[in-house]
């Protein structure tokens, strides 16, 4: 036995302390050496007790105590220290940039026109339509013919048509309307009937920053019993505020189409400015957004319905100028361009 | 269409009208919407739109009755018109004694009028009707050519001077061109016509085309001394496919093709006759000749209270109304009562004839502001949707989820230079050999309808790379046309399709660099996987090696449903499709016969088991022209028992793996739905699996295993 057993201990722990821990083995180890209950130091410094003279063990006893709560002491700061350095290599080692760009999977998007389309289905919807679809290749029967355009007219020259074989009896022609929809609908359905027809319609014109060649209509027809003028203005009303998002006055003047009579273009107070004129709507404070007018009893007969037991009102819309104006894009032809740099921008919409 | 206020003026009040702003307001709400406005007070000349079932309005007289009728004022005739007929004649020879009229096509020819003047100078028209022809565009020319124009501007119909000492016997015979006659007509231009034309001809030749332009040798020159006036009317079709066929438009075919009142005939020609005396003098001829083809009829309607009531939605406008506003139109009233108003119809109304008619004419004069308005009632649920559209918007929904932008594209092609490199697929896709070609299309060489989306797109494609986009994704939703299919079913021609391109740095990302950002194949494949998995479990796809000259060879798969319809073609683009377009990177493209997708199931509750898995992976060494579905098809004819999936976790060419070998790894799971599973069962059917795939795909197992 050491002359100063208290003290040696004290000095290979001090020692040994001094010189930290550097994993949490080590700790344990140290621990272990001086506290361990079966072998530790600090314990077999009080096991001892009993080689120690009677009379020195008072002092002995006290020394001890304190060199255990040195050692204690210090193995707790240790735990302590040991702790603090493992919690910062864990922050360390989970540590991200959180500037750095995240994996975003790139939202695609509807295209504009797609995306008006649906607006305006919805609404339609909405108000008990159904959606209705008719062929883009069609025959000048249902283009013309059926909706009350003679042979030679002239109201076909506003509507330039792409023919595929003008010789045949009935050429087949691209769609230069959603119109032809009617026709087919209310032969196939009959009356009463409520539908919308979006579609893509072809007009055989030069093509530039506000005319297109292939573009978008919707159309509407309602055939039921006693639909009047009232009622076609009534929907339209629906229609823009449901569409703008705020009353929207709107207003008819006399047209002709020659399959409604009579027949109203149908203007939107500008929203943009509430009327008061602006770029959008040229200073005329009015929107004009569609044809319409009460259905031609001659296109109801040819559809088999009687005038007489039925009237019925139609419309039908540009949705690619309507992209145009609520999206404020400034050139039509961006819509058929396919670019990116466009496209993208209307990802939110969708 | 340009009109004068001041000529207006002579017709209606203009200022108790409100001026021009009061004038442009009521044609706005007559229907004729004012387009611009030039000039101030009595000199603005206003710009209107006249639709093309209105010729009556093409005219001042015209303009003048709407806005008389809009706003409840007078409309008279001019003070300083001719008048009756007879005025202004001077002594001397009979017309009828002059020259004479022969009609031989009395039903494209109703109506032939003509008077003759004699002893004209070559002064010009009187100034004020030289001045209001300037003020609208129309440039004067001689007194008699300025004539007719005045009245054709003034009351709508178009008139024609013939020198009359040029015409061969000094008559005038109308009848149909002769096949190959030549005509040269005031613009100098010699044309050929053909029967379908009608011409006004001398005793000898053509000498006007009728309804379109005069003829040169005949026309009036300074030398001219006598004149023959023609007001005629026309069949509209006849002038309309003449015009359009010679591609001559004219003032006159404007209004004839619309439709002439051949009851302003006389009225006219006196008109003419009195504008060319008071400048350049000359004699009226009396009488005048009145030649008639086929009768006219007079038109007569009626509009009955209940009508209008039920078109206008109001029970507010009554008879009274809708008679005076007809009769404030020119209609003239016939019997009457409360509920009901005959009429006949003007005879320079042809876009009127049945009650309809009558009632847009009663509630333009009332005013559409005036019109109430309410939704109409709910009669019966609505809201069916085209089931193939549901099918299409799903499609996008998902593409544009999955990052592509929807891109839309015109359907003009050249079938042979576009598509050609697509003819397999086109076959396989079910499109006819024929394409659909347009007789009149937008650009000679693009005369075809296109019979697939994927150069569209290729080429929209193709522009974002060049505008420097490094990444491209676009999808299409759209029609493809054919010839195969039935005239009288025009839907038989046209299919629906839905393709995507992708290109570039799809997946980019700091983490991940290089060729791993880029688009594949599996890209391509797993996306069409994807669009179709709401109607086919992708693993009921089969997948085929494809070869197409549009796509890569070896790098392309048509793909077919269960029941061995084709779906779609999917694959890397061909280099000569992508040098067409100078697209140096890789794009991959697919194309999806929407038509052709199957009618999605129903989804059903499937019970699914509560014991834990257990996962086995083998890998081996298998030649690389032993197909994944091979393997998988191995795999699975071993009829492992619990077997509930496998599937290929890693492949792994190069160092280490022969030459023309692959190192794939695949993952076995195995679970019970009545137990939990025994590791040692698992091993057996595991090894069961590794025999079975040694000894059909000779593949090999690492000694170690």
């Amino acid at each position: 036995m050491p002359d100063d057993p208290i003290g040696s201990v004290l000095a290979a722990f001090r020692e040994e302390a001094g010189r930290g821990v550097g994993s949490r083995a080590e700790f344990e180890r140290l621990k272990g050496k001086y506290l361990g209950r079966e072998k530790g130091l600090v314990p077999g410094l009080f096991a001892g007790i009993r080689d120690v003279p009677a009379g020195e063990r008072g002092a002995f006893g006290s020394r001890a105590n304190a060199a255990k709560q040195e050692v204690e002491g210090a193995i707790a700061r240790l735990a302590e220290e040991l702790q603090r350095r493992e919690v910062e290599s864990r922050r360390a080692a989970q540590a991200v940039d959180v500037t750095l760009p995240g994996r975003f999977a790139r939202r695609g998007s509807l295209h504009p026109v797609t995306i008006v389309r649906r607006r305006v289905e919805q609404i339609f919807l909405r108000m008990g339509y159904s959606i209705a679809d008719g062929p883009e290749l069609d025959n000048d029967r249902h283009n013309f013919e059926l909706l009350n355009f003679p042979p030679e007219h002239p109201a076909r020259d506003s509507q330039d048509t792409f023919f595929v074989d003008r010789k045949a009896k009935s050429p087949l022609l691209l769609r230069t309307h959603t119109s032809p929809v009617q026709i087919r609908e209310l032969t196939r359905r009959g009356a009463p009937l409520r539908i919308i027809a979006p579609g893509r319609v072809y007009r055989n014109e030069s093509v530039d920053a506000t005319h297109a060649a292939v573009f978008h209509q919707v159309e509407a027809l309602v055939v039921e019993r006693g639909i009047s003028m009232a009622d076609l203005k009534g929907t339209f009303e629906e229609f823009f505020a449901a569409f703008f998002g705020r009353p929207t006055k709107v207003r008819f003047i006399p047209t002709f189409f020659p399959f409604v009579e009579p027949g109203a273009d149908v203007a939107a107070q500008c929203p943009f400015c509430s009327g008061a004129g602006c770029p959008k709507c040229k200073h005329s404070g009015w929107l004009e957004l569609a044809g319409s007018g009460t259905v031609h009893p001659n296109v109801l007969k040819a559809c088999g319905v009687d005038p007489e037991e039925y009237t019925g009102f139609a419309f039908g819309m540009g949705l690619d100028r309507v992209a145009l104006l609520l999206y404020e894009f400034p050139d039509l032809r961006l819509l058929l361009d396919g670019d990116e740099r466009f496209l993208s921008q209307f990802a939110r919409e969708a | 269409m340009k009109f004068s206020l001041e000529w207006l003026s002579e017709f209606v009040d203009t200022a108790a009208a409100g001026g021009p702003e009061g004038v442009h307001a009521l044609l706005d709400r007559a229907g004729f919407p004012v387009e611009s406005t030039e000039g101030e007070g009595a000199s603005t000349i206003l710009d209107v739109e006249i639709t093309p079932n209105r010729p009556d309005v093409m005219s001042h007289r015209g303009v003048a009755r709407e806005i008389a009728a809009m706003a409840s004022l007078p409309f008279s005739s001019p003070p300083g018109h001719a008048g009756g007929k007879g005025q202004g004649e001077g002594g001397g020879a009979h017309v009828t004694e002059l020259t004479s009229i022969t009609i031989e096509v009395p039903r494209l020819c109703k109506r032939f009028g003509a008077r003759v003047v004699s002893g004209i100078s070559s002064a010009q028209a009187p100034a004020r009707a030289r001045a209001r022809l300037s003020a609208i565009g129309s440039k004067p020319i001689s007194a008699a050519v300025d004539a007719t124009n005045y009245v054709l501007w003034e009351t709508g119909q178009p008139l024609h001077a013939f020198d009359l000492d040029k015409l061969a016997g000094r008559r005038i015979v109308v009848r149909k061109a002769r096949k190959g006659e030549k005509l040269v007509l005031l613009d100098g231009v010699e044309y050929t016509l053909e029967p379908a034309d009608i011409v006004v001809a001398d005793a000898e030749r053509a000498v006007s085309l009728a309804g379109v332009m005069g003829g040169l040798d005949t026309s009036v020159t300074a030398s001219t001394k006598n004149i023959l006036l023609e007001a005629a009317w026309w069949d509209p079709p006849s002038i309309r496919r003449t015009s359009r066929r010679l591609g001559l438009h004219t003032d006159a075919s404007h209004r004839f093709e619309r439709g002439a009142d051949p009851e302003a005939i006389p009225d006219a020609l006196d008109r003419a006759a009195a504008i060319v005396i008071e400048s350049a003098g000359g004699a009226l001829a009396p009488g005048w000749i009145d030649a008639r083809g086929a009768a006219w009829k007079v038109r007569r309607a009626a509009l009955r209270l209940s009508r209008l009531r039920l078109l206008a939605g109001t029970e507010e406008i009554d008879i009274e109304f809708a008679a005076s506003a007809l009769e404030r139109l020119g209609f003239v009233l016939g019997k009457k009562s409360r509920t009901r108003v005959a009429v006949t119809i003007p005879s320079w109304r042809p876009d009127c004839s049945i009650e309809d008619d009558l009632v847009e004419e009663a509630l333009r004069v009332y005013g559409y502001d005036r019109l109430p308005s309410h939704l109409p009632p709910a009669t019966r649920p609505g809201g069916h949707l085209e089931p193939l559209r549901v099918v299409e918007e799903r499609l996008a929904d998902s593409a544009a989820a999955a990052g592509l932008f929807e891109s839309m594209s015109a359907p003009f092609v050249n079938r042979k230079t576009d598509e050609g490199a697509y003819a397999a697929w086109l076959a396989e896709a079910g499109s006819g050999p024929e394409p659909i070609t347009l007789s009149n299309p937008l650009d000679d060489s693009k005369p075809d309808l296109r019979s697939t989306l994927l150069p569209g797109l290729l080429d929209a494609a193709a522009r974002n790379v060049h505008h420097g986009q490094r990444e491209v994704a676009l999808f299409e939703v759209g029609r493809v046309f054919d010839r195969a299919g039935d005239p009288d079913e025009p839907a038989s021609f046209e299919s629906r399709r839905f393709a995507f391109a992708i290109s570039g740095e799809t997946r980019t990302h700091w983490s991940s660099s290089g060729a791993k950002g880029r688009a594949d194949f599996f890209d391509a494949k797993g996306l069409t996987e994807s669009l179709l998995s709401p109607w086919v479990d992708p693993a009921e796809l089969a997948w085929s090696p494809f070869s197409c000259d549009a796509f890569g060879s070896g790098a392309a798969a048509l793909v077919k449903s269960a029941s061995g319809h084709t779906l779609a073609v999917v694959g890397l683009v061909s280099r000569a499709e992508r040098e067409k377009r100078k697209l140096d990177e890789d794009v991959f493209a697919s194309e999806i016969r929407v038509d052709a997708i199957p009618a999605a199931r129903p989804a059903r509750f499937e019970a699914f088991s509560s014991f834990p898995p257990i996962e086995a992976d083998l890998s081996f060494g298998n030649d690389k022209k032993t197909s994944w579905s091979r393997i998988r098809e191995t795999v699975l004819a071993a009829k492992p028992s619990d077997l509930e999936s496998v599937r290929v976790v890693d492949r792994y060419e190069g160092a280490g793996v022969g030459e023309g070998r692959v190192k794939t790894t695949i993952r076995l799971v195995f679970r019970s739905s009545g137990r939990t599973l025994e590791q040692d069962e698992v091993n057996r059917e595991v090894r069961r699996v590794a025999d079975e795939l040694v000894a059909r795909l000779g593949v090999t197992f690492a000694a170690s295993s």
